[in-house]
């Protein structure tokens, strides 16, 4: 007795849940592959009425057809590439899969990094491009994307990518002067640009003149240029040091309008020194008054 | 048969009878409960240029099993709560257009018992994006008020986006191939 209600309550949930029959009176064939945004038409078999199911990305649809008709299928049904599901339910239900791929490229998303650089720096800008059509679908194929960085008006650097499932991306080296450096992706008429701001890099030959005051000292820089000749911004910090007989005193100052400038307060024989960053700059012996 | 012994048989007869309901029943509750077992592995060998860390990698597989946990429930349930926060972008279109559809057709879908084989096939330079390839297993129910019209198990390959949020992994693209 338990045996057989533990039997039937199985059936049961078993035929609850409907167990999908093959079902020999209708019939569904489907496209083997769409392209997104297109139409498509599902062909059906059989004779009589019947309810179509289209599942896919995007889309949940019910309809009655005829069957032994073509169920068209609009192509705002298909603008999301993936797997789709058509499901045919008369007396019992019948289903088919197909995959919508995606279109042609229609936009390129471009991630460039950093938006700032100091410039010659090695692997310093990279960027990836990912191609997508009009339906934002991942453009999967391989694609040849050109890229090309200019700086000044002049051509920095050019490489032929390709994509592999559906990312290219690329790393190079900064330009030598600072100004914008714009960063192009191309495919087919299809492009992104982005705008990298090199700047100076380190100050290189830190140098410094001074003379004395009624007070102490007056120092400072002679313009400050990264190694590659471009101006240092202003703002950046360059570290005054003065020792004489009754010590070691330090002052920052910032550059301003290419130099850095400061006085301190010292007396006798001075030794002065400047630095910014890792860069020290000459040393200057100032005599007593 | 005294007092005491009856009280016992019929004690046994209900339990039997609970035992009964409770097998009956119990495959109807778990049949319809959503199903939170979501079974995520990420093989990130060969992504590259960045490596993937190893703290990455645990973020990705807790991010991806959450974002699948709540996709199936709003595909089941019909409802766009679980989408906020797991997906972004494209991703979160379909989602949300999906179960728009599904309110006015009345159907929806379950997803039985997913298996996720990730592998991590690119890993953006400053890792501001990721690519996997996800090799799926789950059954898969369509159903109408309950009825299921369909009913498969399925292997299914996915390529995937994943971006950073605030703070977990965001699945952007979500596109379903035949194949990678």
């Amino acid at each position: 007795m338990r045996l057989f209600l533990a039997c039937a309550a199985i059936c049961l949930a078993q035929v609850h849940f409907g167990e999908v029959s093959s079902a020999q009176d209708v019939d569904i064939r489907v496209p083997s592959v769409v392209v997104a945004g297109n139409q498509a038409n599902i062909s059906t078999g059989g004779s009589g009425k019947a309810t179509f199911y289209l599942v896919g990305p995007g889309v949940s649809r019910k309809s009655d057809v005829s069957l032994g008709k073509e169920v068209f299928l609009s192509a705002q049904d298909l603008s999301v590439a993936g797997r789709y599901l058509a499901v045919l339910c008369s007396s019992a239900c019948r289903s088919a899969a197909f995959y919508v791929s995606s279109a042609q490229p229609h936009t390129l998303a471009f991630l460039v990094h950093p938006s700032r650089v100091a410039v010659a720096q090695n692997d310093a800008v990279s960027g990836v491009a990912l191609p997508f059509d009009l339906f934002d679908n991942l453009v999967l194929s391989p694609l040849g994307v050109n890229l090309q960085l200019t700086g000044g008006g002049r051509l920095l650097f050019s490489q032929a990518l390709r994509t592999r499932d559906g990312i290219a991306w690329f790393r190079s080296s900064s330009g030598r002067s600072a100004g914008a450096l714009q960063v192009t992706a191309s495919l087919d008429k299809v492009s992104a640009q982005r705008a990298v701001q090199e700047v100076a890099s380190d100050p290189c030959n830190l140098r410094i003149n001074g003379q004395r005051t009624p007070t102490g000292v007056l120092v400072q820089t002679e313009p400050v240029h990264d190694c590659a000749g471009n101006a240092v911004p202003d703002g950046t910090i360059v570290t005054f040091s003065a020792t004489d007989s009754s010590g070691k005193s330090t002052v920052d100052a910032p550059i301003k309008h290419g130099i850095a400038r400061a006085e301190m307060a010292t007396s006798g024989v001075t030794l002065i020194t400047a630095a910014s960053g890792v860069v020290m700059g000459n040393e200057l012996r100032l005599g007593s008054q | 048969m005294n007092r005491k012994s009856k009280i016992a048989t019929r004690g046994l007869r209900s339990a039997n009878a609970v035992a009964i309901f409770a097998l009956l029943f119990g495959v109807v509750i778990r049949s319809y409960a959503v199903d939170s077992n979501v079974s995520v592995e990420l093989d990130s060998k060969q992504a590259g240029p960045r490596t993937v860390e190893r703290l990455t990698e645990a973020g990705i597989i807790r991010d991806y099993r959450f974002a699948w946990t709540s996709m199936s429930r709003a595909l089941e349930f019909n409802t766009l709560d679980p989408l906020e926060g797991c997906f972004a972008g494209q991703a979160k279109d379909w989602l949300r257009h999906t179960v728009a559809q599904q309110r006015i057709s009345g159907l929806s879908q379950r997803y039985i018992d997913q298996n996720h084989r990730l592998e991590a096939v690119f890993y953006a330079p400053e890792g501001d994006v990721m690519e996997l390839h996800d090799t799926t297993e789950y059954q898969l129910q369509i159903t109408e008020g309950g009825r299921v019209i369909h009913d498969e198990h399925v292997v299914m390959h996915y390529i995937v986006l994943m971006t950073p949020g605030a703070d977990r992994w965001v699945i952007r693209q979500l596109q379903a191939v035949p194949q990678f």
